[in-house]
């Protein structure tokens, strides 16, 4: 019985280390009593109790805005700062709805109550940052639209067939903001605000969930809302939200797409399904009351979002290397600049073992600086070996390898 | 017995997980095939010749221009024209080797992106303001431009004549010798390149790395003939992939009956390439992908694989025989056969870029962008 028992540990543990990424996840769905619904449908009384329309607005003002950058002839410095700034009936978006929000991105950006509640120093860093790039689209590339890009002059490069438009350093800032936003909007919110204790436990939302004390004139407590609202910063532009996953990667340019891209890797293949999975039997849990299985599906979302974010930057890191290395130097910035982003991103990744970020904010950077900091030409100078450098960093922090990252099949 | 099932199962779990870690290192052949013969072949019989052509052609084309420019009646606009056929079909034998030079300067996209953005073009002859070296205008450039500029810009000849006449036509006329110097221009800096140096460095380069020539070239040939033959000028037309067909992205379309012979001709460089064929004509052929493969004894399915290639691209041939001189017609009338074509191409497309580069030990160099 003791050798069986071993046995079984031992290939238990076998499999988990070697298949964590291939785990479908089926053994969670009923978990101390909780069951998982098939769907993420949750009602109260025949009422849906779903609701996350404020993440699917700032997701919809955040691709319009990075859209945006991209339109030299209309778009300025001040047009593209107010819609990162949207205040409630400025006309700042393309669709009535987005213009008529009270919602906007930047007051979301860095603004998680575990990070930055008491770290509005490094906050106002970041949303600065943003704002930065910003003013260096239109002050730097606007102006060079049609100059040929060369190192210490911002414009266009050719990769294949599509045109990028870049800084003197080789920059896309567009890219920079967009993959930079995964982490300081789109993680951050989740991981770090309303997966958190202090969010969800918050005041009496335990008590008012014990006691199926709704909002006033809602199906849903504020626990639950809070849940829904992390969930909605992945799947809240989903064709379906219920049942994302049929469309997973397809249905925004920040975090649903590139949660998609990793799954679509063979080596990451089932970490769709176990996030999904997750937020399925952690909601499930929450109507349970059933705290510490929420609290463990709130550990795995952080790990796996965490992971998907780690392992974008190296895919990207990788690739540019190999780009820099044919000097294929459009291709090259294309994928350092979405590299560059993700690297940013880490910042607000979680580490439930300490319940800080895997990722320091000096250590990010020194990341970003290294990329920049090989030659007087920043991305054009970069050596392989720098990109290298910075993405055994990163995987050090994790259970897969550089090259697992860093081929997509 | 259960300690036995244990191990039994705890081997499947290790040997599943580690078919994904295997490096991706690659291995000389054992027995080993001359690559630098087939080298030596591909550039001296192939490739510079083609070159030497193309390039010839466009001096031809800039005499043809001038002469039109100077005296813009139908005669001279109809010869240009015929010049631009002549140009763009020798085009079509080089396309394929887009590397070195060709590589660096973009050749392909800048001579041949389709379709043209006429309203670009429009404006660049009303400002004259515009720098072909951008990647944005490659699309305003190269001969789809001239297929614009020849055939687009009026239903006549004597009204497209009549728009390069006299004050009023100094705009055209500027634009229209802009972009035929441009063609001039790249066609001769890459066949200068190939005869002064690139010749020697790409046969010296007979490696078996991602860097070697072989291993490149491979690589940009399967490129050329899934993007652009493939792709290009069937798929994408066709509507392989959109919701709809696209008539108004085949090649030539101004001319109108361009785009069933450009094909022709795409495939036919494609299989002499293949082939080892001298001047991509005739009946002598040398070391080539055909006499590596057969070198190896690479069978497919009981038959040889450089045999299945070349009755696959018989295959295609006559597919594409079948179709309508102008696609635009194919797609109106039966799509399906443009399809069909396509379906004939993409068979190739899999013999080439998995069995041939499996069997030559070769890595696929690129990959689907994730479009953005």
């Amino acid at each position: 019985m003791k050798n069986l028992l071993f046995a079984a540990t031992f290939i238990s543990v076998l499999f988990a280390s070697c298949s964590s990424d291939d785990d479908n996840g089926t053994a969670m769905e009923i978990d101390n009593e909780v069951v998982a619904p098939a769907t993420y449908t949750f009602t109260r009384n025949g009422e849906n109790s779903v609701s996350f329309s404020g993440q699917t607005t700032r997701i919809m003002m955040a691709g319009e805005l990075v859209s945006a950058f991209k339109n030299f002839d209309t778009a300025t410095e001040n047009s593209l700062k107010a819609m990162f700034a949207h205040v409630e009936g400025a006309a700042d978006f393309d669709s009535d709805a987005l213009n008529a929000s009270d919602k906007n991105v930047r007051s979301k950006t860095a603004a998680s109550t575990d990070y930055f509640a008491a770290n509005t120093t490094e906050s106002t860093l970041i949303k600065n940052t943003f704002d930065s790039y910003i003013t260096t689209q239109t002050s730097e590339v606007f102006p060079n639209e049609n100059t040929v890009a060369e190192p210490g002059t911002a414009g266009q490069i050719a990769d294949g067939s599509s045109v990028r438009y870049v800084t003197s350093q080789g920059l896309e800032m567009n890219q920079l903001f967009a993959k930079g936003l995964i982490g300081a909007l789109m993680a951050d919110q989740m991981l770090n605000n309303y997966l958190g204790t202090a969010v969800l436990d918050e005041a009496d939302n335990r008590s008012n969930n014990d006691n199926d004390i709704t909002e006033t004139d809602k199906a849903y407590t504020t626990m639950e809302h809070k849940w829904d609202e992390a969930y909605g910063y992945l799947f809240g532009t989903s064709a379906d939200p219920a049942n994302p996953l049929a469309t997973i990667g397809e249905d925004d340019s920040f975090l649903n797409k590139y949660v998609g891209s990793v799954a679509g890797d063979s080596d990451f293949s089932e970490i769709a399904t176990e996030i999904f999975d997750a937020f399925k039997l952690g909601r499930a849990a929450i109507v349970a009351k059933n705290y510490e299985v929420r609290d463990a599906q709130a550990a795995i979302i952080r790990q796996k979002i965490s992971e998907v974010i780690a392992i974008r930057a190296i895919y990207y890191l990788q690739n540019g290397k190999t780009a820099i290395e044919n000097e294929d130097f459009g291709a090259a910035f294309h994928d350092l600049s979405e590299g560059y982003g993700f690297v940013y991103s880490l910042r607000f990744t979680r580490n439930n073992q300490d319940d800080n970020s895997f990722f320091t904010r000096s250590e990010v950077d020194e990341f970003t600086e290294a990329m920049l900091n090989d030659g007087e030409h920043g991305l054009w100078d970069v050596n392989p070996a720098t990109l290298d450098t910075i993405s055994e960093a990163i995987a050090a922090k994790f259970s897969f390898t550089v090259a697992q990252a860093a081929t997509a099949d | 017995m259960k300690h036995l099932f244990l191990i039994l199962s705890t081997l499947v779990i290790v040997w599943s997980c580690s078919t994904d870690d295997d490096p991706q290192t690659q291995e000389e052949p054992s027995a080993s095939f001359n690559r630098q013969a087939m080298l030596v072949n591909w550039a001296d019989k192939i490739i510079v010749p083609a070159y030497r052509d193309f390039q010839q052609s466009t001096n031809e084309l800039q005499r043809r221009t001038v002469e039109f420019t100077a005296t813009p009646n139908e005669v001279n606009l109809a010869t240009l024209r015929n010049q631009w056929i002549t140009s763009y079909r020798a085009f079509q034998k080089v396309s394929m080797f887009e590397i070195g030079r060709a590589e660096q300067l973009r050749f392909r996209d800048r001579l041949n992106t389709y379709p043209v953005n006429v309203a670009e073009v429009e404006d660049f002859i009303a400002t004259g303001d515009y720098n072909f070296e951008l990647p944005s205008t490659n699309d305003a450039q190269g001969f789809p431009a001239m297929d614009y500029l020849l055939n687009g810009l009026a239903p006549t000849d004597a009204e497209i004549a009549n728009i390069y006449f006299g004050s009023n036509g100094l705009a055209h006329k500027a634009y229209l010798e802009a972009v035929v110097e441009s063609i001039h221009v790249l066609a001769t800096d890459v066949y200068n390149n190939w005869e002064t140096s690139f010749r020697d460095d790409f046969v010296a380069n007979n490696g078996f790395s991602a860097s070697a020539s072989v291993d490149k070239l491979t690589n940009d040939f399967i490129f050329y003939f899934e993007k652009s033959l493939r792709a290009g000028k069937i798929g994408i037309p066709a509507g392989v992939f959109s919701n709809e067909p696209l008539p108004q992205n085949v090649e030539g379309l101004y001319y109108g009956y361009l785009s069933k012979i450009l094909a022709l001709d795409a495939l036919d460089a494609a299989e002499g390439f293949f082939r080892g064929r001298t001047n991509n004509t005739g009946n002598v052929y040398g070391e080539s992908f055909e006499t590596y493969l057969d070198f190896l004894n690479t069978i497919k399915n009981g038959a040889d694989l450089s045999d299945l290639i070349i009755a696959q691209f018989e295959e295609a041939r006559v597919a594409i025989e079948l179709l309508n001189t102008d696609f635009t017609e194919q797609i109106a009338t039966d799509n399906t056969a443009m399809l069909n074509a396509y379906d004939e191409l993409q068979r190739n497309v899999i013999l080439l870029k998995v069995d041939m580069l499996q069997a030559l030990s070769i890595d696929v160099d690129y990959v689907d962008t994730d479009g953005d």
